[in-house]
């Protein structure tokens, strides 16, 4: 059975909060025995909403998100919606990768092809699909090019149109603007809002950029250095946000404030 | 530069070469035959019929053939064996000594090995020569196999994509590029073995011409033999080796004065 297929069977739990509890993960290194990067980590991720997930380089940020993607198998923790143990093939989920990850020896819309063919989807769908998120991410005209000759920003673009193609329920996005120039980050972000508001999805957020964080979510988890969750604040703050609104820079210095106290002593 | 120039300036080199060749048989007569007289007995050895009767072109077709099919052997064999080692921590470690030892085995002990082994045959060559060459296509593969993008696997596995799908479309491309590197240097060292076996152990191919040329003293004859060769090596490499490059890297379009606009 195809992950398609199974995430339609589970429909009727769809408008639940998806509910992780007490994900630990070990991994094992080389000399060092057993590290713990996840440390009894609960996360709600409530429908239709934007969560980003906070912390340092290197706190395990990518690991929970694979957890929730199905990449990675945690060591022990549940993961439930409505009630029911539910798998990462349960959930309809597009990554956007840390890096682009698209395959440099085919064009733009042959890359959104990739996912459609894995994905099952009808391939009288294709050409429809492929055309409305290359144009939702403002890429159709670079429908034939080769990503060789994209920009990172396009790159991201293309990755982001590629996990859209899939009509996710939830969009797990990692860092993906991290990479680029303040300016292209900020025009994208923008963008991804829109299309957030557009599509109904739930998107869940990992970023190390506080401002990012809080200029983008309707709530946020914070964890520390050591694979801990410490925290979950929400932004109250009215949509369309703006990136010079005093209440952004307002919550942005209160979460400094704790995060520091948090991660750095 | 465009392509006249570009034509142009090969020609001219072709011209310097010949130059050379000119000013040393001059100057070196014993050693080095000149050009008319090369020319001469090229003529000669495209019109008649040499050794046992066979015309030219016989030879070179059978030097052809020997590199040819034993590059299919070796790419064949080489990828499958380099890929597994590639990919395969275990098997690394356990059979790499043995690469590397296949690899500094001296080819004239083959050469003579199979010569012992298979007799006098052409059978003889078509197992030698895939035995020198296929360590270093391995050694090729096994470095593609060892660079495989593993977060290209991953967003492949993300996305749901099957074996096939992931291997065909994920896989081989990445290893386009050093299989290509592989048909360079299998063909590049498989043309030396194959004259190699064609001089000690066979009675046909342009190896076995060199070797008779060299037998009774004829140095004019053995040069127009390299001009004959030299020529068929052009074709394969601009005939074959050329387009099959552009063909491979369609993918990877040259970025020449193209800059990516945001
Ligand atoms: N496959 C693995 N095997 C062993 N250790 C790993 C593996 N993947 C990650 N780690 C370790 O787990 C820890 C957390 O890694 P992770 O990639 O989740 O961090 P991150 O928060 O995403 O960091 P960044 O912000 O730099 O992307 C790191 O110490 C890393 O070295
Ligand atoms: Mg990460």
């Amino acid at each position: 059975m195809s992950r398609s297929q199974r995430s339609a069977d589970a429909t009727d739990s769809d408008d639940a909060t998806l509910e992780l509890r007490d994900i630990v993960k070990y991994y094992g290194k080389p000399g060092q025995g057993r590290v713990l990067v996840l440390d009894e980590i609960d996360l709600d991720v409530e429908p239709g909403s934007f969560v980003s997930l906070l912390g340092p380089s290197g706190c395990g940020k990518t690991t929970l998100m694979n957890v929730v993607a199905g990449l990675v198998e945690p060591t022990s923790g549940t993961m439930r919606r409505g009630g029911r143990d539910v798998t990462p093939d349960d959930l309809s989920s597009g990554y956007v990768f840390q890096e682009p990850r698209l395959l440099e020896w085919r064009t733009v819309a042959e890359n959104i092809e990739f996912a459609l063919q894995a994905r099952d989807v009808p391939e009288s769908e294709w050409d429809e699909r492929i055309e409305k998120y290359l144009d939702m991410v403002g890429l159709l005209s670079d429908a034939d090019n080769y990503p060789s000759r994209l920009s990172g920003g396009m790159k991201q673009r293309v990755a982001i149109a590629r996990a859209l193609a899939i009509e996710p329920e939830m969009l797990l996005m990692d860092e993906p603007f991290s990479s680029l120039d303040e300016i292209t980050a900020g025009d994208l972000r923008e963008e991804l809002l829109e299309i957030w508001r557009e599509e109904d999805m739930t998107v869940l957020f990992v970023t190390h950029d506080i401002n990012e964080a809080v200029f983008l979510s309707d709530y946020i988890y914070m964890m520390n250095e050591v694979g801990e969750m410490f925290a979950r604040r929400d932004v109250d703050i009215e949509r369309p946000r703006h990136y010079d609104d005093p209440a952004v820079a307002e919550r942005e210095t209160e979460l400094y404030t704790e995060f520091h106290e948090q991660v750095v002593s | 530069m465009d392509r006249v120039r570009r034509i142009l300036w090969s020609v001219a080199s072709m011209l310097g070469l010949l130059v050379i060749w000119w000013v040393g048989s001059v100057a070196f007569p014993a050693v080095l035959p000149g050009v008319g007289a090369v020319v001469e007995e090229l003529g000669v050895i495209l019109t008649t019929p040499g050794a046992y009767g066979h015309m030219w072109y016989y030879h070179v077709w059978k030097t052809a053939e020997m590199i040819f099919v034993s590059l299919v052997v070796c790419l064949a064999v080489g990828t499958v064996v380099g890929v597994a080692l590639g990919t395969s921590d275990w098997l690394e470690t356990a059979t790499s000594p043995w690469v590397y030892g296949w690899l500094a085995f001296p080819s004239l002990v083959v050469v003579f090995l199979v010569g012992v082994w298979f007799g006098f045959t052409p059978l003889a060559g078509y197992i030698g020569v895939p035995i020198v060459v296929t360590p270093f296509v391995v050694l090729n593969m096994w470095e593609g196999a060892r660079n495989l993008d593993r977060n290209l696997e991953e967003m492949s596995g993300f996305f749901g994509a099957s074996r096939y799908q992931t291997f065909m479309e994920v896989i081989i491309p990445q290893l386009v590029p050093f299989l290509f590197t592989s048909v360079r240097s299998a063909l590049s060292i498989g043309w030396k073995i194959t004259l190699l076996v064609e001089a000690l152990l066979l009675t046909r191919g342009v190896g076995f011409m060199f070797k008779r040329s060299f037998d009774n003293y004829q140095l004019t004859a053995m040069m127009a033999w390299l001009v004959v060769f030299m020529v068929f090596l052009f074709i394969v490499e601009y005939g074959v080796i050329v387009p099959l490059h552009n063909y491979m890297t369609d993918w990877r379009p040259e970025i020449e004065g193209v800059q990516p606009t945001e």
